[in-house]
């Protein structure tokens, strides 16, 4: 296994360069040449299988492409971003999608945060209440989207509930003024789980010395959180913000399922688009055009979310 | 505390209607609003059961998602560790263009991804260029193929990394200690809570994933258990009752899965989680 | 080609060994109806089925599947792929060159592939059915051709027609034996029958016709052509609906769900897709619905305490017949690339002879393609099936047009505006029809 080969590698490499340069030098460059190692297995696998298709997607992007047609693709160079511009269908997704990350996401966060703070304490039964919060998560996103489907109805479980408190029932994802909302609320609970998950482990990750010395100090709980347990989990924080906007902003098994990207177009996301282009349409070179061009979006919103959770980089 | 209970209340709700549902016979599902059935059936679980064979279904997923969780457990996270724990010229450049693969929707690289698959010298009657034979198509080793190093994962390893006391790996070094005794030795017994979230979120999202697993297989014998439940959601005419109860079924394992690592998180904070 | 006689295969797949054998021994070439075809032994067909019926799984992979083996010696590999999977599928498989020697698909996909020279021509194999059989299949083969050319076998028949619940009609005093006959009287009936609470809400719809996504084009569409216009040109190769005929359709559409005297609620929900008992038929939610043969079925069998009639298609009042979307079901295609067309057309004959269609047929509870057919007990025994079939010439398919999928999408794009009153029937399908022109035109 190629995990057994890395130790000895990094020994020898250690050894053929451990004669001439002082120490810290020496330090440094082994471990350089160790980290590579360590990075190789996966680097390489990730650049096979998943940066090749990638780059394969790039190159479509520029050409007219359908897998039915013999032959290759053709270029047709910059044809399918510039009919990307001129395509309201396309502005009105990138909308949505925006809209859609930006509800779910801030609240997911906030509620994840309060709960993982919640369930980091040793309290019998803790197991119960992390497991059940985590449920969402394990359920695949199709069954799950068919239940909400059900409660969304017009004598489903949301209308009955609001029933008793005297409201009229609400037709949740067939009115444009909710159908967006109505999904993002089935995703906010479906994110909930994983995202307590993460943040607990960085929790995890806090070194217990360092509340301690906290305490030692006199620190109370909110100066706690607020100097040592924040700080502390901003690593983990940047990961599910950033996983979380990539993850959203391709949001589509929920909508192929909840509205089909209706009603009036005020739910169909991009990837729902990027979706029906390629595997209805057929039309592969626009589909990839329409990916890549959510791809810059989504590592510019990523670059600036991290940037204003990390702050100056140290 | 009262919050933790309601949220968790409201959080459960949705899942009592999937394993009410699954009780429910099929001819009243979705009916009227009850939380317990009024004449309890196991007959979906039977449909599931034997219909989409979800015995042999789970099982076929098992094998393809332990083998990601261990793959990721010691790739993705070494090449994590690394990215924050030796950092080397570039590193940074890598690990970005690593993540960023991440950003493409799965409907562009699909196609490019079947192709590969095909092509896989030496497997499935291929010669040593990828040619002649079927590839990895309709294997599990084919379904495994996305999944084995996911950049997902070597992030969240990075991240939690570097939050690691360095002083551990100094005063390793000064003792003489490699770089691989370092990271196998200490700091990979310290993470157990990455490990644990690793595992149970590699085994997820193999387990419910849908789109690859259904291109690359064809036959019975390599179905995974979300192509198995899509049989009972048939364009206009779903099956909710047994599609609840398959889902209800695909549930345990990950619960299970689940229960078993969560202690995880729970022995940082209470035993002190670096014993310097 | 000529190792394997063609009408003889389908005869012999039947499972009644006298029948066969009497049709057998006019035929030379298969002297032996036991013995496995010449030519087919070792060979392996891998079919793809669209849908996921567990009936329709177990009676192909199961006994139609033994019977063709048994026939012709030969390997048949089925996969079910279900409706929203299968473009996806195709699409890797003829990337990679494994897609399957025979296929199943809806008449509107056909065009696509076709054009990409994916399939196989099947007029050269019909050319080698009998006459009567060709006949008897009259009603079905029209619908499986592109540009004149036969490229897809149909194994079903499909139509729309309304359901009425009988007993809404009299509490209503309107005589259920008397259906409307006239779109105009159906809107009539639907408001006696349109029931609404304190609130001035629809509580009982009169009548609902499919409003969500692809369902609102094919309400227009039987719409449309109840008016007397069409979808598009006579040859395809324009649009035709931004016509008086179609403002005519719309607005009438439109109107079943606007304003203070409308007739159907809710807009855009799904209930064609509902499972049968949640069907607004059997939950009193309508009086009248718009129905498949499998759904009507579906109906009855959950509610059979319920009076349910079958409506015939209705005209507008000055036009002469009624038409609603149906014709050809989803059938089989052939590959162009596969190595075993010869088996592959095997296997679509056999799929198409009358035992097995009969068979077939009757275990997905569709409409049978032979005229035949209309004799056997599965059709005479079901009130259901005797209306289907009766209405058969009223069912029109949509055009088979390369980009039809599209065109479908974007059609029923502003067929929502105008429903949800964002703009009038005569903007939305004066601003459809250039969009739908220029995708016609590219697809070409």
């Amino acid at each position: 296994m190629s995990v057994n080969s890395v130790p000895p590698a990094a020994t020898s490499t250690v050894a053929a360069g451990g004669a001439r340069p002082p120490l810290p030098r020496r330090r440094w460059k082994r471990q350089h040449v160790v980290g590579m190692l360590f990075v190789l297995p996966a680097a390489l696998y990730v650049l096979t299988f998943q940066f090749v298709p990638v780059i394969y997607g790039l190159v479509l992007s520029f050409t007219d492409y359908t897998p039915l047609r013999r032959g290759g693709p053709d270029f047709v160079g910059l044809e399918n971003y510039a009919g990307l511009l001129t395509d309201p269908e396309y502005g009105n997704a990138l909308l949505v999608t925006g809209r859609y990350v930006l509800t779910v996401l801030p609240i997911t966060v906030a509620i994840a945060l309060i709960l993982a703070l919640l369930v980091n304490r040793p309290f019998r039964g803790v197991g119960i209440f992390r497991s059940a919060l985590y449920l969402p998560h394990i359920v695949s996103l199709t069954s799950v989207s068919l239940v909400w489907l059900w409660m969304y109805s017009q004598n489903g479980l949301v209308n009955e509930v609001l029933n008793l408190f005297g409201a009229t029932d609400q037709l949740w994802l067939l009115d444009p003024e909710s159908a967006l909302n109505a999904a993002s609320a089935m995703r906010i609970w479906k994110a909930l789980g994983s995202n307590m998950v993460l943040l607990l482990a960085g929790l995890q990750s806090i070194p217990n010395e360092l509340y301690e010395a906290g305490r030692v100090d006199g620190a109370g709980r909110w100066a706690l959180f607020r100097y040592i347990t924040l700080p502390g989990l901003r690593p983990m924080l940047v990961y599910v913000v950033v996983m979380d906007i990539i993850y959203l902003s391709q949001g589509f098994a929920e909508i192929f399922i909840l509205t089909r990207g209706g009603p009036l177009g005020s739910t169909t996301t991009v990837n729902y688009l990027i979706y029906t282009e390629a595997f209805q349409y057929n039309d592969f070179g626009s589909a990839s055009a329409m990916a890549f061009v959510l791809f810059a979006l989504i590592i510019g919103f990523s670059v600036l979310s991290v940037r204003s959770l990390v702050g100056r980089q140290k | 505390m009262i919050f933790l209970y309601l949220l968790s209340f409201l959080v459960l709700v949705p899942f009592m209607w999937m394993i009410s549902i699954a009780f429910t016979p099929e001819e009243q599902a979705f009916g009227q609003v009850a939380l317990i059935p009024t004449d309890p059936t196991l007959g979906n679980f039977e449909t599931a059961w034997i219909d989409a064979n979800i015995f042999r279904a789970m099982t076929n997923s098992a094998i393809v998602a332990l083998t990601v969780v261990l793959s990721n457990s010691v790739i993705a996270v070494m090449a994590g560790y690394a990215f924050a724990m030796l950092p080397f010229r570039g590193s940074f450049a890598v690990f970005v263009t690593i993540i960023s693969t991440t950003a493409i929707p799965v409907s562009v690289t699909l196609i490019p991804l079947f192709l590969m698959a095909r092509g896989i010298p030496l497997a499935g009657g291929n010669d040593i260029f990828g040619q002649g034979g079927s590839g990895l198509l309709d294997t599990l080793a084919g379904v495994m193929l996305p999944y084995l190093v996911l950049p997902m994962n070597i992030f969240l390893a990075r991240q939690y990394f570097s939050m690691a006391p360095t002083e551990l790996a100094e005063a390793a070094r000064i003792d003489g200690a490699g770089e691989w005794a370092i990271f196998a030795r200490i700091y990979l017994p310290l993470a157990r809570p990455l490990i644990a979230v690793v595992a149970v979120f590699s085994f997820v999202g193999v387990w419910d994933d849908f789109l690859w697993p259904l291109v690359v297989t064809n036959s019975a014998e390599a179905q995974t258990v979300q192509l198995a439940l899509a049989r009972f959601l048939a364009t206009g005419n779903i099956q909710y009752g047994p599609l609840m109860a398959g889902a209800v079924l695909a549930t345990i394992p990950v619960v299970i899965l689940f229960l078993f690592n969560q202690r995880a998180f729970v022995s940082g904070l209470a035993d002190g989680s670096v014993k310097g | 080609m000529k190792v394997f006689t063609r009408s003889a295969s389908a005869r012999a797949a039947v499972g009644l060994a006298a029948a066969s054998a009497i049709v057998l021994s006019g035929c030379a070439a298969a002297a032996e109806p036991e013995a496995a075809q010449e030519g087919f032994e070792g060979q392996t067909l891998t079919v793809w089925f669209p849908g996921t019926n567990q009936v329709e799984i177990d009676l192909v992979t199961g006994p139609l599947k033994d019977k063709f083996e048994a026939e012709t010696g030969a390997t048949l590999d089925v996969t079910f792929v279900d409706w929203g999977d299968l473009s996806t599928k195709l699409n890797a498989g003829f990337a990679a060159g494994t897609a399957p020697d025979v296929f199943g698909h809806g008449p509107a996909a056909v065009a696509d592939f076709a054009i990409n020279g994916r399939l196989e021509p099947l007029d050269d194999y019909i050319a080698g059915l009998e006459q009567d059989d060709i006949d008897d299949l009259s009603a079905a083969l029209p619908g499986g051709t592109v540009g004149g050319v036969q490229y897809l076998m149909p194994l079903s028949m499909q139509g729309n027609l309304i359901v009425y619940d009988a007993a809404d009609f009299e509490e209503a005093g309107l005589d259920p034996d008397a259906p409307p006959t006239t779109w105009e009287e159906v809107r009539e009936a639907a408001e006696a029958l349109t029931v609404r609470d304190a609130s001035g809400t629809i509580t009982r719809s009169g009548l609902l016709l499919p409003s969500q996504p692809i369902g609102r084009q094919q309400s227009f569409a039987a719409l449309l052509a109840s008016a007397g216009g069409s979808q598009l040109t006579s040859d395809d190769l324009e649009s035709a609906f931004a016509s008086p005929e179609g403002e005519k359709a719309l607005e009438f559409y439109t109107s079943l769900f606007s304003g203070d005297d409308a007739v159907s609620y809710p807009l855009g929900a799904d209930y064609i897709n509902a499972p049968a008992a949640q069907q607004p038929l059997v939950l009193d939610t309508a009086s009248m619905t718009m129905q498949t043969p499998n759904g009507a079925n579906q109906i009855i069998a959950a509610a059979p305490e319920l009076d349910l009639r079958i409506m015939d298609a209705v005209p507008f009042e000055g036009v002469d017949e009624g038409y609603t979307l149906g014709g050809s079901g989803p059938g089989l295609i052939l590959n162009a690339d596969s190595e075993v067309k010869d088996l592959g057309w095997a296997f679509i004959e056999y799929m198409i002879s009358p035992e097995i269609s009969a068979e077939y047929v009757q275990g997905i509870g569709g409409v049978p393609t032979r005229a035949s057919a209309a004799d056997t007990d599965y059709v005479q025994n079901s009130p259901v099936l005797q209306a289907f079939v009766a209405n058969s010439s009223n069912f029109l398919p949509n055009p088979n047009v390369p980009g039809w999928v599209q065109v479908r999408d974007a059609l029923d794009k502003y067929l929502e505006q105008a429903l949800n009153g964002v703009t009038s029937a005569a903007d939305a399908l004066a601003a459809a029809s250039p969009e739908i022109d220029s995708i016609l035109e590219s697809a070409r």
